[in-house]
């Protein structure tokens, strides 16, 4: 017994000095110049996600084509929020995937600044740049150098649900504020909820998008040159806040999330909406018939102010972890052409209903909603990104705290901007 | 038996059922919940959370499977929970014998400082545990989750043991030393046996922990060599919409062992204990 | 038994304790404290501020509220919940028809996963559906019907409440310590008449008093650091009336002010080490600060 606990204490203090000594025997596999160079690729993009197939599909294909050569390792991290988390502390102890994706917002445009990201600037140029929709390389530039390739974009115009306008006697989607409430009361009065909305979430998302619609009206194509003290963010609240009370949404809005906000619009109880394409696999497999009730439309304006805005931003961007090795850093680039190659993005776009920011044509039998979605966007008087992408974070996680205070009574359209203000220092 | 027949009066008894049921309604009816939505359709599970499914997804629980390659991730659950819960167990009961049992200068000071480690708030430190772990090269491998895990909860198990510890009669262990114990055989013969009791509650924690922890098995793995249940379930949330039935059929399938783990591992040592010669 | 050689004993078996400890808990709260001095957004540049951090935070209205909150957590924990797990595991002490079954059971949210948890709490007190105000409307009080999360006077309360009623976890802490206790006591208060209640009062809570001020402590302990559930039902909302620190720790390090971050960080372990502190020189003087006893 004696001997035995002895032995037990020393074989554990061993266990915790050999786990360095071991690990390192492990980790230390020099890699030969001659072999094929593997680069890992973490993403989100796996599992339920809708480019999940067609990723992996143009990933095998990239490997088979580059047998011997290249070989690009896809890590599965689900739950984009637990991925960011991930990216963020690698980021900050000092270790890069090779290949990763992030959303482009003031926050992230932040990873620039280290020397951890691999520069493209001189390899955007020509026919890859060509290739490119307008403004997005630009768009991924900060200080003159491009440390992110713009990849997957999103625009989100307001749904409706036609049927149910129509069994409210309204025709067409309102073009000015005056009409849309007049509309409103209209849905209202053949008992249906006239909006979706949420604070939830880790953004207040239906919301956020909205405010973004009402200020692109009010601001026009500049609208996010100009401060958070210009009294367009008071205007919009005041918008924002009406479209919360008088039941002009759920009662559940005020703390409610994306299922909330997406759910009342699948089962007919709401009749307007905002989203992306991304929802568009949903909204079909689960409610077929809003599926082919829903039309798209721009924003009211607000009197004074433009109609015809599209909020249409940068979704995902790829990037890759700097390297001082010529053949690792062909190699990611050799990926990166190809991810962004006009024919495979057309195929993950078909295959998703995702959209890119790349010049690409679709195929025939692409969903009606999604070609309304390119149709809209293209018409478009104007685009500009949501409010999301022009705020750093502490901001957006504040607007859904700001808008319950505000149509909880806690605050005036004021001291709702001011909440904001407050916390983008 | 005969305790319980000691409740005199029928108000107590009555008092004391309502009690039971209400606590067993309370903490029965989100497993029953959980069940009853894995069976739906994610439409109904946002429009109708309380109602019966229409029509039975049997489907969710084969998406569960087939999506999150869950048996691959249950065996590494089970090697790290295992392992982990070991590794801490033995670490944590050598330090809180020597604080129950012994005196040395700082003691408290030393116990206080470890114990004051159950406040710190463990998302905070994703930096530096992803530093660390792979400055060990630890990183994507199970041994690196044992040890981040057994780490992460020693503040708990010292705590706990050391209560229990503290608890044991003086007079047993003395009575040890005089029939001839050394300092090692105190702890693996007389203060381990006696604190069975505290050892299987810790180890349920740590088990527990390293079973539902999801941000440092996402943190520390790349790969599915090393990666854990909690990570599989996660392939149901996905950028813009989550498979909330699908991920509740595979939640459904994860806890089931952990249920029939956690009934014969208390009731085994339990047993242990009571049928030991502990008590008399 | 020989002195010095019991000394040695004694580092041996801290040894690998203190080790992981130090590797694990004060090498990393090294780095939150020294980070909590600069401003630092995860790379680059680490721009030392001093208490910038710590003054903004305190000047902070929303850091206010969390506070505020964790201590309600706190407290709601440490006597709300610790008292009804220690009224749960005296009656099952005493082995009533199918304790060991309603042991599991009441151990079980503890197994199943918390989002799970969460999601059925946020459609019992959806205004919509919810089954909260549909059974308020079926016991003909409509009038009282809200949307509970969404509303700044409920929200606190509703989500408070449903955790502390999860007592599963405590409980058994509980009652692994009860049945340590010798049965010979409770035969021999029952031979002198002592009522069950006065047996439990008298015997059961003086001779659990190191379990259940620990487990008192890590209530509290928990309550401070509280953020899951939280974070799923409401992410601190509706207008930061439900924050706590833990959210705000976490929602800083997601926008990479870690400086921010790692002082909300310091402040809650400096705030906790005074709360456990306190709560063992008030309730338990006799066993935790003073020496043991020989």
């Amino acid at each position: 017994m004696k001997k035995h606990s002895v032995c037990l204490i020393f074989a554990g203090l061993l266990f915790l000095l050999l786990i360095p000594a071991v690990a390192f025997a492990g980790g230390q596999k020099d890699k030969g110049p001659e072999k094929e160079v593997e680069l890992t690729f973490p993403t989100f993009w796996v599992g339920q996600d809708s480019k999940s197939a067609p990723i992996q599909t143009l990933v095998d294909r990239f490997n088979e084509e580059n047998a011997g050569k290249i070989r690009v390792v896809i890590e599965p991290n689900p739950d984009t929020d637990g991925y960011r988390s991930k990216i963020n502390s690698g980021l900050a102890a000092g270790v890069v995937p090779d290949i990763f994706v992030f959303n482009p917002d003031p926050t992230t445009f932040g990873y620039y600044e280290s020397d951890l990201l691999m520069d493209f600037t001189d390899d955007l140029t020509g026919d890859w740049a060509k290739s490119f929709a307008d403004g997005y390389i630009q768009a991924s530039t900060m200080n003159g150098v491009v440390k992110s390739i713009p990849f997957e974009i999103g625009v989100t115009p307001i749904w409706y649900n036609e049927d149910l306008f129509k069994k409210a006697g309204i025709n067409g989607f309102p073009k000015t504020f005056d009409e849309f409430w007049a509309a409103a009361d209209k849905l209202k009065a053949a008992g249906i909820v006239p909006t979706s909305q949420m604070t939830g979430g880790a953004n207040a998302w239906t919301s956020m998008l909205w405010y973004s619609h009402i200020l692109a009206s009010l601001g026009g194509p500049t609208v996010w040159e100009r401060p958070l003290t210009d009294p367009i963010y008071v205007k919009a609240a005041e918008i924002l806040l009406k479209l919360y009370t008088d039941g002009n949404t759920t009662k559940d809005a005020v703390g409610g999330d994306a299922g909330v906000a997406g759910g009342h619009y699948m089962a007919g109880n709401t009749a307007i909406f905002i989203n992306g394409p991304w929802y568009i696999g949903r909204i079909k497999g689960d409610a077929p018939a809003v599926h082919a009730a829903t039309r798209l439309a721009y924003a009211p304006a607000v009197s004074g102010g433009k109609y015809g805005a599209m909020i249409g931003f940068q979704l995902s961007n790829l990037a890759a972890g700097n390297t001082d090795d010529p053949v690792k850093r062909a190699a990611v680039i050799k990926f990166m052409k190809f991810l962004t190659d006009p024919e495979n993005v057309s195929m993950i776009s078909q295959a998703s209903g995702a959209m890119f920011a790349l010049k690409y044509e679709m195929g025939e039998d692409v969903d009606p909603l999604l070609k309304q979605f390119i149709e809209i966007s293209s018409q478009a008087s104007f685009s500009v990104p949501h409010f999301q992408s022009q705020y750093r974070i502490e901001v957006v996680q504040e607007l859904g705290q700001a808008i319950g205070a505000m149509v909880l009574g806690k605050a005036t359209p004021e001291e709702f901007v001011q909440m904001l203000i407050d916390v983008n220092q | 038996m005969r305790r319980y027949n000691s409740f005199r009066s029928i108000s107590t008894g009555t008092l004391k059922w309502l009690f039971l049921g209400f606590f067993f309604l309370y903490t029965l009816l989100p497993f029953l919940w959980l069940i009853l939505s894995s069976f739906k359709t994610n439409y109904e599970f946002t429009t109708a959370p309380f109602s019966f499914p229409e029509t039975w997804q049997f489907e969710n629980y084969v998406k569960a499977i087939r999506i999150s390659g869950l048996p691959r991730l249950f065996v590494n659950s089970l090697i790290v929970s295992v392992g982990s819960t070991a590794l801490n167990l033995f670490v944590s009961s050598l330090g809180a014998f020597v604080f129950a049992r012994e005196r040395f200068r700082f003691q408290n000071l030393l116990l206080n400082i470890i114990i004051a480690g159950v406040l710190i708030p463990i998302i905070g430190l994703m930096v530096p545990y992803f530093k660390i772990i792979t400055t060990l090269r630890l990183y994507d491998t199970k041994l690196g989750l044992i040890v981040t895990y057994a780490a992460i909860n020693l503040p708990i198990s010292v705590f706990l043991l050391y209560g229990f510890m503290k608890r044991i009669p003086r007079e047993l262990e003395e009575a040890a030393v005089i029939d001839g114990c050394s300092f090692r055989q105190r702890y693996s013969r007389v203060i381990i046996p006696l604190s069975r009791m505290g050892l299987v509650t810790a180890g349920i924690f740590v088990f527990l922990y390293s079973w539902n922890d999801f941000i440092y098995a996402l943190l520390l793995t790349s790969s599915v060599k090393a990666r854990t249940l909690q990570l599989g379930i996660r392939f149901f949330v996905s950028q813009f919409f989550t498979d909330y039935t699908a991920m509740f059929a595979a939640i459904v399938i994860t806890i089931l062992p952990s249920i029939i783990i956690y009934i014969i591992f208390h009731d085994k040592i339990i047993h242990g204990l009571t049928s030991g010669s502990v008590k008399e | 038994m020989d002195h010095y050689k019991s000394r040695k004993w004694i580092v041996v078996f801290l040894l690998p304790l203190v080790i992981m400890f130090f590797l694990f808990f004060i090498l990393p709260l090294g780095f939150v404290f020294i980070v909590s001095l600069t401003k630092w957004g995860g790379f680059g540049k680490m721009e030392f501020v001093f208490l910038d951090n710590y003054r903004y935070l305190f000047q902070n209205g929303t850091f206010r509220i969390a506070i505020r909150n964790n201590f309600i957590w706190a407290f709601s924990l440490g006597f709300v919940q610790i008292t009804l797990a220690t009224v749960v595991a005296m009656i099952l002490s005493r082995k009533p028809l199918m304790w060991k079954f309603l042991r599991t059971i009441y151990f079980l949210p503890n197994v199943i996963s918390q989002v799970a948890i969460a999601m059925m709490w946020i459609a019992i007190y959806n205004a919509e559906y919810g089954a909260l105000n549909r059974l308020l409307e079926l016991a003909g009080l409509s009038r009282f019907a809200t949307n509970w999360l969404g509303t700044i006077e409920t929200a606190l309360p509703a989500v408070i409440l449903q955790q502390v009623l999860y007592i599963g976890y405590f409980m058994i802490i509980i009652l692994a310590g009860r049945m340590t206790v010798p049965d010979s006591l409770y035969e021999a208060a029952d031979l002198d008449g002592a009522s069950v209640l006065q047996q439990e009062l008298y015997i059961t809570i003086p001779m659990l008093k190191d379990i259940l001020i620990t487990s008192m402590t890590l209530a509290m302990a928990f309550g401070l650091r509280h953020f899951e559930s939280t974070f799923l039902m409401t992410a601190g909302g509706p207008a930061n009336s439900t924050q706590v620190m833990g959210i705000m720790l976490y929602n800083n390090l997601h926008s990479l002010t870690y400086g921010r971050a790692n002082a909300i960080g310091s402040i809650l372990i400096i705030l906790g080490f005074f709360v456990i502190v306190l709560i063992r020189r008030v309730f338990g003087s006799s066993s935790f600060t003073t020496e043991i006893r020989q």
